[in-house]
């Protein structure tokens, strides 16, 4: 849950400020998809740009949180704090 | 503090360091009176009046403040941002972490404990609490009590409150995106838009999560300021301090009893910073990254030591510096103009006054010319050369206005057609314009031409645009 958190909670800022800074420059009316205008309302065009926004972002933070762990935090069965009280003992 | 290398210690650092976050334990709140209370409270009314009621307000004939995406315009009062005039949101932002870095450097954590949407309605969320469960000591025990009908019922109507104000906060915020009586109407109605009822949910969910079970918890692991606003203090920012030297040993005492003689401090160990305190802390043991600033402590204690009759501000605002040498409120004040603070105030000052200054200069006439993709150059009648162009004329002003355009930088130049535009008040104009010239006024390729346009009543209210005129090969 609290990885979960760390994921969602950061690329829900950065796809905020993102769709910020995107549909400043763009005007949703402007936008093609798959070679045809969207035909979206507008509020629909800024509110599944933010979703996808908020996946993409989700995605990078996820893959930081992949890489932090150690390989054999990773493979290793129970993880990490099995290792750890290996390693102690 | 001295860091112990023994076996075991190692082995459950290393195992903790796998837990991201501390086990979380359920802080009870209780309730506080006093001067700093009373001052959050009155941050909250005014925060709160301003986020519920500005969106009802009429200015100008239309919403107060608007953020109009469909027609990608922000209102705010008389001003009208449009997309060109990003600049000055982001200038706006910046002079925003000024004054955050400002207020931060000299009064410590003034935002969090006082203004923060996060603990403003985090406020507002144990207020409802404590009216329908009750203080600090029933919210423990009714915690602590297995499930019965009162629980239930006391639970429920806590719970039904806090879903009402957080709908009624999301609902708010999509007003300010939406027109809110369109949206009022349509609620009356039932006829939200998919999208509008997914926001008013989605913003609604996250008040509730955060000001209803989050709590503390957002401004410990969550809030990014939080993080890195220990930069920004330096041993002469105003910090929320226990007075070690007075207060300790501390222990329990009869009031009036000679509490020195028995080698105590003015610490009665009461405890009730630590219940008051919305992180759970306890100040006593210093300054903390989770103290949020909100001086609840200060309130609680002053009220002890006022039974006690002994002298308030055994937990008070002070500096580094000022406890270490027993400074008074004058030698903290002499202290607060210092580099730091000169600095941040001066780049205040400075951006500020640019920002004001662009403002009040704004233009309220914007021409844009762009020309038209389609067609390069064709041959008209009477042999004339004709280029397209599609002029995009925005009326920044309040006012409907009336506009004449003219063409210069070739011989026999002309606009074909009505060279009149009128434009409402606070929106925009595309029109396709048709210049004509002959043969013999330019060399082959691009030339230079410039675009005017004039107000008819305001001689100051003009753009000159350049564009190319191509003539062909």
């Amino acid at each position: 849950m609290q990885r979960l958190l760390v994921v969602l909670w950061p690329s829900f800022i950065v796809a905020g400020v993102a769709e910020g800074i995107f549909f400043t420059l763009i005007d949703p009316r402007e936008l093609y998809l798959f070679g045809e205008p969207v035909h979206f309302s507008t509020i629909a065009t800024y509110s599944v740009g933010f979703l996808v926004l908020w996946a993409i972002c989700a995605a990078s933070s996820l893959l930081t949180c992949f890489l932090q762990r150690t390989p054999g935090e990773i493979n290793g069965g129970g993880c990490g704090q099995r290792l750890a009280s290996l390693a102690g003992h | 503090m001295t860091i112990e290398t023994s076996g075991s210690n190692a082995a459950t650092e290393q195992a903790q360091e796998v837990v991201l976050f501390e086990v979380h334990k359920k802080i009870q709140v209780r309730a506080v009176s006093g001067i700093f209370a009373n001052w959050r409270w009155t941050l909250v009314w005014f925060t709160q009046l301003l986020f519920y009621g500005l969106p009802w307000l009429n200015w100008n004939g239309r919403q107060s403040v608007l953020f109009d995406l469909v027609e990608r315009k922000f209102y705010i009062f008389g001003l009208i941002f449009w997309p060109q005039d990003v600049f000055f949101l982001a200038v706006l932002l910046i002079i925003s972490a000024y004054a955050l870095f400002l207020f931060t450097a000299v009064g410590g954590r003034l935002w969090c404990g006082y203004a923060c949407p996060q603990t403003v309605y985090t406020e507002i969320f144990l207020w409802i609490e404590q009216k329908i469960e009750g203080d600090r000591n029933a919210r423990v025990k009714l915690d602590a009590a297995p499930m019965s009908a009162r629980k239930a019922l006391l639970r429920g109507s806590r719970y039904a409150a806090w879903v009402a104000v957080a709908l009624w906060t999301g609902f708010t915020f999509v007003g300010f995106f939406t027109p809110i009586k369109t949206l009022s109407s349509e609620l009356f109605t039932l006829s939200f838009g998919p999208w509008e009822t997914f926001w008013v949910l989605f913003y609604g969910a996250f008040t509730y999560a955060f000001a209803g079970h989050l709590r503390e918890q957002v401004c410990k692991y969550m809030c990014p300021y939080a993080r890195f606003q220990g930069v920004m203090f330096d041993p002469d920012t105003l910090v929320i301090t226990y007075d070690e030297e007075r207060g300790e040993p501390r222990g329990t005492r009869r009031k009036g009893s000679d509490y020195r003689t028995q080698g105590k401090g003015d610490c009665v160990d009461c405890g009730i910073c630590v219940q008051v305190c919305p992180t759970g802390i306890d100040i006593r043991q210093g300054l903390q990254y989770e103290c949020i600033g909100c001086a609840a402590c200060i309130d609680a204690c002053d009220q002890v030591m006022e039974k006690m009759d002994y002298p308030k501000g055994l937990i008070r605002y002070s500096t580094e510096n000022a406890i270490a040498q027993h400074w008074g409120w004058k030698d903290i004040a002499g202290h607060i103009i210092r580099p730091r603070v000169v600095i941040y105030s001066a780049i205040l000052v400075a951006i500020t006054a640019a920002w004001l200054w662009g403002l009040a200069t704004k233009p309220v006439l914007r021409v844009d010319v762009i020309r038209d993709r389609a067609t390069l150059a064709r041959e008209v009648e009477g042999g004339l050369i004709e280029n397209l162009y599609r002029l995009q004329v925005m009326n920044v002003s309040e006012k409907s206005q009336n506009y004449v355009m003219s063409v210069t930088g070739l011989d026999k130049i002309e606009i074909a057609g009505d060279s009149g535009i009128e434009v409402a008040a606070a929106s925009n104009k595309s029109i396709l314009v048709q210049v004509r010239v002959p043969p013999e006024s330019g060399k082959k390729g691009s030339n230079v031409i410039y675009f005017d346009v004039k107000s008819r009543n305001d001689e100051k209210v003009a753009v000159h645009e350049k564009a190319t005129f191509l003539m062909p090969q």
